[in-house]
């Protein structure tokens, strides 16, 4: 697996990043770098498929197709997990329902053991979170269930967006874990200010 | 990594999806909170003002049919967009558009709309019918256009909620949308309504009927063709 970023580059009336170029092989991790307002998070957004960009292309060729072709990632959206910051998951429903729900409209069958299993990797016991809504959970905990959720269908990639926001040293150890997790089964691209997020990365790139 | 992986099979992702906002409506009762009581209010004011002594017997199936049908257009224009608005406004739209296969969440948020507004229909037409001496004369009729009409409300409110939901003056918008898109059935339920109600000449009961199917199916089928593209823009 490889992703390939050429010349890639949004703007919102103004540039909000780029044009920046970069390569990733499987089992590599990405870090993205930059001040604020740098355009992390829009990056990392146009990688997801979520926005498409202003210029340039990203290609993201899977195992055993070569260097041929390549896809776009609005048409891999299935194979990609992202947690960021302005991600949300339903409020209203218990960060399991979230997770079951995900499950069945990914076409994943796991059900609850694997939800529960999920929650438990991440730290979340099921005491922690069985009768409450999602939204009466700590800002850290929903943290915790985001991670989950973008690791529920083991994506091919994984993009990390301020993976250690709101955690503590047992979350940022769990962000390790779930790095370390992804370099097996294929890329992370961790976009952060934090040099605790940056040091999980392989190679760097430096958005201004 | 591995070769592109199969989208989500889109009937099984839609009741998925149907299941989530009917359990996230029990447990919050925003929708059907709004519905419900602009339906009952607007009822109870039609109840008093008009009533059904204050109505000659010849001008009492058309103004019924009229009342009757505004009573739903605006529970419908009240309610059923919050379903995707809502998405967008609490952030959890870009989790669902990376999950699911955007047919079945048009089909899934569609299907619960027409609950929702099969609810408030079911809850409005009887004490219409109470309050109003409102008389049917052909009731297989009357019931086939309340589905038509029902399901054609809540198609077009449910395709003009995804197109304005990521604007900023989503309420305007939905209007200005909406109302164009959804006076054509309105026009058709309330004469065949009247129809219904008078037994007067029920082929122009069936060719309003009719209509309703022809303009059920090309808005539904519209919405699917189009959907993709204003989910994912």
């Amino acid at each position: 697996m490889r992703l390939v970023a050429e010349n890639l580059s949004r703007s919102f009336g103004r540039r909000a990043f780029g044009p920046v170029s970069f390569r990733v092989e499987a089992g590599r991790v990405l870090g993205v770098a930059g001040e604020n307002g740098s355009g992390k998070t829009t990056l990392l957004k146009v990688l997801a498929g979520l926005l498409r960009p202003s210029g340039g292309s990203t290609k993201i060729f899977l195992e055993g197709e070569g260097s041929a072709g390549g896809h776009d990632p609005r048409d891999v959206m299935a194979s990609i997990g992202w947690c960021a910051p302005d991600l949300s998951l339903y409020g209203e429903l218990t960060a399991e329902e979230n997770l079951i729900f995900f499950e069945k409209v990914r076409g994943r069958v796991g059900g609850p053991a694997l939800a529960k299993a999920l929650l438990a990797e991440v730290g979340l016991p099921e005491s922690s979170y069985s009768k409450k809504a999602l939204g009466a959970l700590s800002t850290g905990q929903r943290q915790r269930v985001k991670l989950a959720f973008a690791t529920l269908h083991e994506p091919d990639l994984l993009l990390l967006d301020e993976p250690g926001a709101n955690l503590d040293e047992a979350g940022r150890a769990i962000v390790q874990k779930v790095v370390a997790s992804q370099r097996l089964r294929g890329i992370t691209v961790i976009a952060s200010n934090d040099p605790r997020d940056l040091a999980l990365s392989d190679e760097r790139v430096t958005l201004s | 990594m591995s070769a592109p992986r199969a989208a989500a099979g889109v009937f099984p992702a839609a009741i998925a999806v149907l299941r989530r906002e009917l359990l996230a409506e029990w447990r919050t009762r925003v929708a059907v909170n709004s519905l419900f009581l602009f339906a009952f209010a607007v009822l109870v004011l039609v109840a008093y003002a008009v009533g059904p002594t204050r109505l000659s017997p010849e001008d009492r199936p058309t103004v019924n049919a009229v009342l009757l049908w505004v009573v739903l257009f605006f529970s419908a224009m009240t309610g059923l967009s919050r379903t995707f608005v809502h998405e967008e406004d609490a952030g959890t739209a870009a989790a669902l558009r990376l999950s699911a296969p955007p047919p079945a969440v048009l089909l899934g948020k569609l299907l619960a709309n027409v609950a929702l507004l099969g609810a408030v229909t079911a809850f409005v037409v009887p004490l219409f019918v109470v309050l109003m001496g409102f008389e049917i004369r052909d009731l297989p009729l009357f019931v086939v256009l309340l589905l038509l009409g029902t399901f054609g409300l809540a198609s077009a409110s449910t395709f003009t909620a995804a197109l304005v939901s990521k604007a900023s003056a989503k309420g305007t918008l939905f209007a200005v949308l909406a109302i164009p898109l959804l006076l054509p059935p309105l026009v058709g339920a309330v004469l065949a309504t009247r129809v219904a109600a008078t037994e007067a000449e029920l082929s122009a009961g069936l060719d309003f009927a009719r209509l309703l199917v022809a303009y059920d199916g090309v808005v539904t089928t519209a919405a699917f063709l189009l959907f993709d593209a204003v989910w994912r823009e």
